[in-house]
């Protein structure tokens, strides 16, 4: 059974790694900035930049770039540690500001996108298990293209698309998500980050659901007198569901950093968008702050995704406990 | 089962395309019905500015929002002519080294703060001052030595050096005046909401979306482009940043903005073809687009076959398809609307024979793989494009112009880069080619572009004479016109300074720096006649 206990080791399991990954990311993201270009660029105003021998040394002093490399690290280090992120060189605001800004906005896309990719596989997936004969063959193989044009679709033409037709000829929704467009403006890019994850997930539940309809524990619910939408919500869709569980925490990252593209293409306030024009002038203090960010929603998110993972599918747990006990992981244990 | 997956899209891209085909049509509209007051929606395809004060950097994206809310001392007209502004009337001394300017009476910032000579001398301090972080501004008032208050209407400039260009550089948007109390507030604030007197006046910034502006009631100053007492017609702008031009060509079809900058060319084509959507074609002042050649290197310190990439580059055919006509060619240094302006078209004749033989003469041979080799070396030509300031459009004409110089022998390695990685090969003169913008108003661009001064890098590593010219005669015509007050001698100082510069090879023209807009359902919409920026004093929403 998933007791509470478990569970907690399992987060502070998470934790543990989650203050690694949050460290590399920091380390990797300082070397690489700092090994690609010099900073001032953005605290001087970019292109043209001329700026007075005065000014640059001004700047160098304010932002501690006389400093020596390694202190430049280890206050940078100090920061994500403490999560002060200090003041943006292009912004000049702070950090926090921007991120307080930036992350609802990512979350509202992501999360929406992420619901409706699941809806958009389940129903897909129950479509084509449920159907019979040549219908049922005709929605099987159709969905199987649709599952496989959908997960290589790249965004941002998928969102090209949607705003040619939606926006720019039909003029049924916004092209935009500005200020004014309200939750209209959100339907084309959520469906523009979903649909590629709705058909990697379609395909992750679709064979495990036709495995599992065939499998002794459904031919046994059946013979017990079970119909088929018991049999299918209780038991085969319970099974089938759990590699793509798994495979959420991952989905749910990937729309994050999928955020970028489409933030830019309908020009959407958010993290990705920040993130991008930060690191285009080398603006450490955001891309840092940013990428710490994201790196803590996906740890978050993995917890969430493993405690879900428990929650619907016990054995999974039991297994895990027997094998972490020494006993014959093997076991195997009914439904 | 391998071609029905394809099935969807092609269908949903078919559909696109009909419906594409299908909206050209456009009604045949009557005089549209103008309304005061609404919000106006602007869509900016540039950067979204980093600071709203262009004195702090100052580039293009900041003086284009900026002109809504803060103006310069003086203006200039389409014609080259500088015209009264802030500033009502100027004298100079016979010497050049004090300038008088005598402001408007009776004017105010929005903040109530009165415009007065105190205020000209808290602007140029700040522009000098080493925390601004200042580079387009403090370059513009390099030569002013201190102002002077005379009294509240009259300042007086100091010059340490006469500067002919002073008036250019002071009616540019990267040196508008702010209000003093503004400034004092300190970095943070001010480049969140200036405070000028302009026709609006910065309300909200929500950073990565929009910046609204209000109307500024009590507008006081009408500029070169007002046609009316009083402010502006509509109640607040809405300025959007939309950085894709798809989408913002979208948005500006349904409706959704009313007026976007750098648009596509072939939606510039189609918004010219209709009815509905307008065209205004305003390019900017100060330096053509062009290809620069690094004189300072082999092979391109050989005067020859910098004259063979030129004669066998041949843009004009790729200007034309890829811009379809939108873009034209030039042959001069400076952009199309400066007026003193030189071209000089024979230099850049397409001459395939003409570039081999002179690659001949040089000592450079064909060798087996078509590429010409000197001892071993290979005419190659490094040319980092810096993908945030080099649209899609120009980098297709790079790739022409590389297959071009292929046919006579040149390996021209094109390297996108981001702007940090580009600075930083051209800081490490690691080119041969390479294209950059300038914007400034007036031939004194020239200087800073071609004159030996511009050879020190700043300490950040840049440095603006990417030709590396080192030429003393003409470091000396070029500060002959800086120094020159009387403007025919000036005028044929300058045109014999670009003779000189053409004369080298180094430069290849290109076309103007593109600065085009569309509107639909805006009427009134003008552009100026310092840095091309668009003003919204006269606009007025259609019906």
């Amino acid at each position: 059974m998933s007791t509470p206990k478990s569970i907690a080791v399992a987060v502070l399991n998470k934790l543990g790694a989650a203050v690694l990954v949050v460290w590399l990311t920091a380390t990797v993201v300082f070397l690489a900035l700092r090994a690609s270009g010099d900073p001032l660029e953005a605290i001087l105003g970019g292109p043209g930049s001329q700026a007075s021998p005065e000014a640059v040394a001004q700047a160098r002093a304010d932002y501690g770039l006389d400093q020596p490399f390694f202190m430049q690290y280890l206050s940078q280090l100090w920061r994500v540690a403490t999560l002060q992120f200090g003041d943006s060189y292009a912004r000049k605001q702070p950090v926090a500001d921007l991120l307080a800004a930036n992350v609802p906005p990512t979350l509202v896309l992501a999360t929406l996108a992420f619901v409706l990719a699941w809806v958009l596989a389940l129903a897909a997936t129950l479509a084509a298990s449920t159907a019979r004969g040549r219908l049922g063959r005709a929605i099987r193989s159709a969905l199987t293209g649709i599952e496989t044009v959908s997960s290589v679709m790249p965004q941002f033409f998928l969102g090209a698309v949607l705003i040619l037709v939606f926006a720019s000829q039909l003029q049924w929704l916004p092209a935009t998500g500005g200020a004014s467009g309200g939750a209209r403006a959100l339907i084309l890019p959520v469906i523009t980050l979903a649909v590629p994850i709705a058909g990697y997930l379609a395909h992750v539940l679709h064979g495990p659901l036709t495995e599992a309809d065939t499998a002794p524990f459904a031919t046994t619910a059946r013979s017990r007198g079970a119909s088929e939408s018991r049999v299918l919500l209780r038991h085969t869709l319970r099974h089938a569901a759990l590699p793509a569980i798994s495979l959420s925490g991952w989905a749910y990252g990937s729309l994050l950093s999928g955020a970028v593209v489409v933030e830019v293409l309908f020009a959407r306030q958010g993290l990705g968008r920040l993130l991008l024009e930060a690191t285009t002038v080398r603006d450490m203090p955001v891309v840092i702050g940013s990428i710490t960010i994201v790196a803590l929603l996906y740890v978050v998110v993995l917890i969430v995704t493993d405690i879900v993972e428990r929650i619907v599918d016990p054995r999974g747990t039991a297994r895990r406990e027997l094998a972490s006990s020494g006993s014959d992981a093997s076991t195997e244990v009914v439904a | 089962m391998r071609i029905k997956p394809l099935l969807p899209l092609g269908l949903i891209a078919s559909a696109a395309l009909v419906l594409t085909a299908c909206s050209t049509g456009g009604t045949d509209a009557e005089a549209p019905e103008t309304t005061e007051g609404g919000t106006l929606v602007y869509a900016t395809g540039d950067a979204e500015p980093s600071c709203l004060d262009p004195h702090v950097g100052g580039n293009y994206p900041q003086a284009l929002i900026s002109t809504q809310y803060l103006e310069p001392l003086v203006g200039r007209d389409a014609s080259g002519t500088i015209t009264p502004w802030l500033a009502t009337e100027w004298e100079t001394s016979e010497d050049g080294l004090t300038w008088d300017f005598t402001l408007k009476e009776g004017v105010t910032f929005t903040d109530g703060t009165p415009l007065d000579a105190a205020a000209i001398k808290a602007n140029v301090e700040h522009l000098q001052d080493p925390e601004t972080q200042s580079s387009t501004g403090y370059l513009a008032v390099q030569k002013v030595a201190e102002v002077e208050v005379v009294d509240d209407t009259h300042a007086r400039f100091h010059m340490s050096a006469p500067d002919s260009a002073l008036l250019e550089s002071m009616s540019q948007q990267w040196t508008a005046i702010q209000s003093p109390a503004g400034i004092e507030r300190g970095m943070e604030a001010n480049c969140q909401a200036p405070i000028g007197t302009g026709p609006f006046v910065v309300d909200e910034w929500v950073p990565q979306d929009h910046v609204t502006l209000v109307r500024n009631e009590d507008y006081q100053t009408p500029g070169p482009e007002n046609d009316h007492d009083g402010g502006a017609f509509v109640d607040a702008i809405e300025w959007r940043f939309i950085p894709d031009a798809a989408t913002r060509n979208a948005a500006l079809v349904s409706g959704e903005v009313n007026i976007v900058d750098n648009p596509l060319p072939a939606d510039i084509v189609a918004a010219e073809a209709g009815d509905e959507i307008s065209h205004i074609d305003a390019p900017r002042p100060g330096a053509v687009n062009r290809i620069e050649l690094n004189s300072n290197q082999a092979p391109f310190n050989d005067s020859k076959v910098r004259e063979a990439f030129i004669r066998a580059a041949n843009p004009d055919a790729g200007i034309d398809t890829l811009f379809q006509g939108t873009a034209p060619r030039s042959h001069s240094p400076l952009s199309s609307i400066e007026p003193l302006g030189y071209s000089d078209e024979s230099l850049f004749a397409y001459d395939l024979d003409e570039a081999a033989k002179l690659l001949d003469e040089a000592g450079w041979t064909e060798g087996a793989d078509g590429v010409r080799e000197k001892d071993g070396e290979k005419l190659t030509v490094r040319f980092p494009v810096s993908t945030n300031q080099s649209t899609a459009t120009e980098q297709s004409l790079f790739q022409q112009i590389q297959a071009n110089v292929a046919e006579v022998g040149f390996d021209v390695q094109l390297e996108p880069l981001d702007l940090s990685s580009w600075y930083g090969a051209l800081a490490a003169h690691e080119y041969e080619a390479v294209s950059a913008p300038y914007t400034k108003v007036g031939p004194d661009v020239l200087r800073i572009l071609y004159h030996s001064a511009s050879l020190v890098p700043a300490p950040s590593g840049y440095f603006a004479n990417l030709a590396q010219l080192n030429d003393p005669e003409l470091d000396a015509l070029l500060d002959e016109a800086s120094a020159t007050l009387d403007a025919d001698t000036r005028a044929g100082i300058y045109e014999e300074a670009q003779q000189r510069i053409l004369s080298t090879f180094t430069v290849l023209p290109l076309y103007d720096q593109q600065n085009h807009f569309l509107t639909q359902g805006v009427d009134g919409v003008t552009t100026l006649g310092t840095v091309a920026t668009p003003t919204f004093v006269n606009a007025k929403l259609t019906a």
